[in-house]
C-alpha cells in the first residue's frame, strides 16, 4: 500500500477526464444490464415520443459512472471504492457524438475516525462549453495512506 | 400471445414516502461486467451495478407512468460485486418534491451480496414530466 503524498489540499485539481460518447457506448452501458427493449437512450422512436427530442441521449447513470472513474483515478482503486461516492445533477443531456470533459478539484478536508474525508467539486462540460452536469463527491483515506503528521 | 399490464397507474400525490419494494435478487456476471466496462470505456469500472437501476426497477414494475428523466444521481461505493455472486436489492421511496410546478420522485436502493457485503447505495432524483426537459434541451 502506497502512501499517498499529494492531492488532498483544498484548490487541488481531480482529473482531467475526457469521454467520447458514441451510441455504441450507450447501447453497451444499457446492455449490460439487460436492459434491451427501444428507450430514449437507444432509439431515437423512444426519445421523440418520452422526451420530444430529435435524437438519443445518455443515460445520466453513464456521467455518474464517469465521475466515479476521475475520483477512482484520484484516490485510488483501495480507497475510492470502499469508501468513494460521488452525487451529480444533471444539467444538459449528453448525446452521441459529444466529448465530454470532466474536472474536480479539493474543496477541503475533515478529519473522520478512520482517516481523513476529502471533498471535491466535480463539473462536466461538453466540446461547447456547456456545462452538462454539476456536483461533488468525497472519499474517506485511510491513516496508513497518509504522510505522517508534521 | 398478448402481455398483460398489471401495473398501477402512478399518482403522485397518493405516493407514499417510505414505501419499501419487494426484495430484488440477481446475479452479476463477468460477461455483464465486460459489457459494462466496454461502455464506460473504463477498463478498471468496479461498479456495474450502477447501469442496472436497481433503485427504479422495483418503482418501474409496480407503477405506470408516461417516463422520466434522471435530474440527480448519487452513488455510494463500499465494496466492489464479485462476478457470479447473487445481490440482493432493497429500494424504496426515499423523497418527492414539486419544483417549479414539476413533480420529483426520489428512491434509494442498497444492494448486498450473498456473503452479507455490502455492496453500494444509490439515491435517483428522478422528473416525471420527461417532456418538460425535451423541450428545454430542443429549444
Amino acid at each position: 500500500m502506497g502512501k499517498l503524498e499529494q492531492g488532498f489540499s483544498e484548490g487541488d485539481p481531480v482529473g482531467p477526464l475526457v469521454k467520447e460518447i458514441t451510441q455504441e457506448a450507450i447501447n453497451l452501458f444499457e446492455g449490460s444490464a439487460g436492459h434491451l427493449e427501444p428507450s430514449q437512450f437507444t432509439d431515437e422512436e423512444a426519445a421523440r415520443e418520452t422526451l420530444g427530442t430529435t435524437g438519443t441521449v445518455a443515460s445520466g447513470r453513464m456521467s455518474v459512472s464517469f465521475a466515479l472513474e476521475l475520483l477512482r483515478r484520484h484516490f485510488g482503486s483501495d480507497v475510492f471504492n470502499h469508501s468513494g461516492m460521488v452525487d451529480l445533477r444533471f444539467i444538459r443531456p449528453v448525446r452521441p457524438g459529444d466529448t465530454i470533459t470532466f474536472n474536480g478539484e479539493v474543496t477541503g478536508t475533515s478529519r473522520e475516525a478512520n482517516g481523513l474525508k476529502v471533498n471535491v467539486k466535480i463539473e462536466a462540460q461538453n466540446q461547447r462549453g456547456d456545462t452538462t452536469g454539476v456536483g461533488s463527491g468525497s472519499a474517506v483515506v485511510p491513516q496508513a495512506y497518509l504522510p505522517p503528521e508534521e | 400471445m398478448i402481455e398483460v399490464d398489471n401495473r398501477v397507474p402512478l399518482d403522485w400525490d397518493a405516493l407514499e414516502v417510505g414505501e419499501v419494494f419487494e426484495k430484488f435478487e440477481y446475479t452479476l456476471t463477468q460477461e455483464m461486467i465486460d459489457e459494462y466496462r466496454r461502455g464506460v470505456m473504463d477498463p478498471e469500472a468496479a461498479f456495474p451495478t450502477i447501469s442496472h437501476k436497481v433503485d427504479v426497477r422495483q418503482f418501474n414494475a409496480k407503477y405506470s407512468d408516461n417516463g422520466s428523466v434522471n435530474a440527480r444521481c448519487a452513488f455510494h461505493c463500499y465494496n466492489s460485486p464479485v462476478p457470479g455472486r447473487k445481490l440482493t436489492v432493497t429500494a424504496w421511496v426515499a423523497d418527492k418534491y414539486l419544483r417549479r410546478g414539476k413533480n420529483y420522485i426520489v428512491t434509494e436502493a442498497v444492494s448486498v451480496d450473498e456473503d452479507g457485503r455490502l455492496i453500494d447505495r444509490v439515491i435517483t432524483h428522478e422528473l416525471k414530466q420527461p417532456w418538460e426537459v425535451g423541450k428545454k434541451w430542443e429549444s
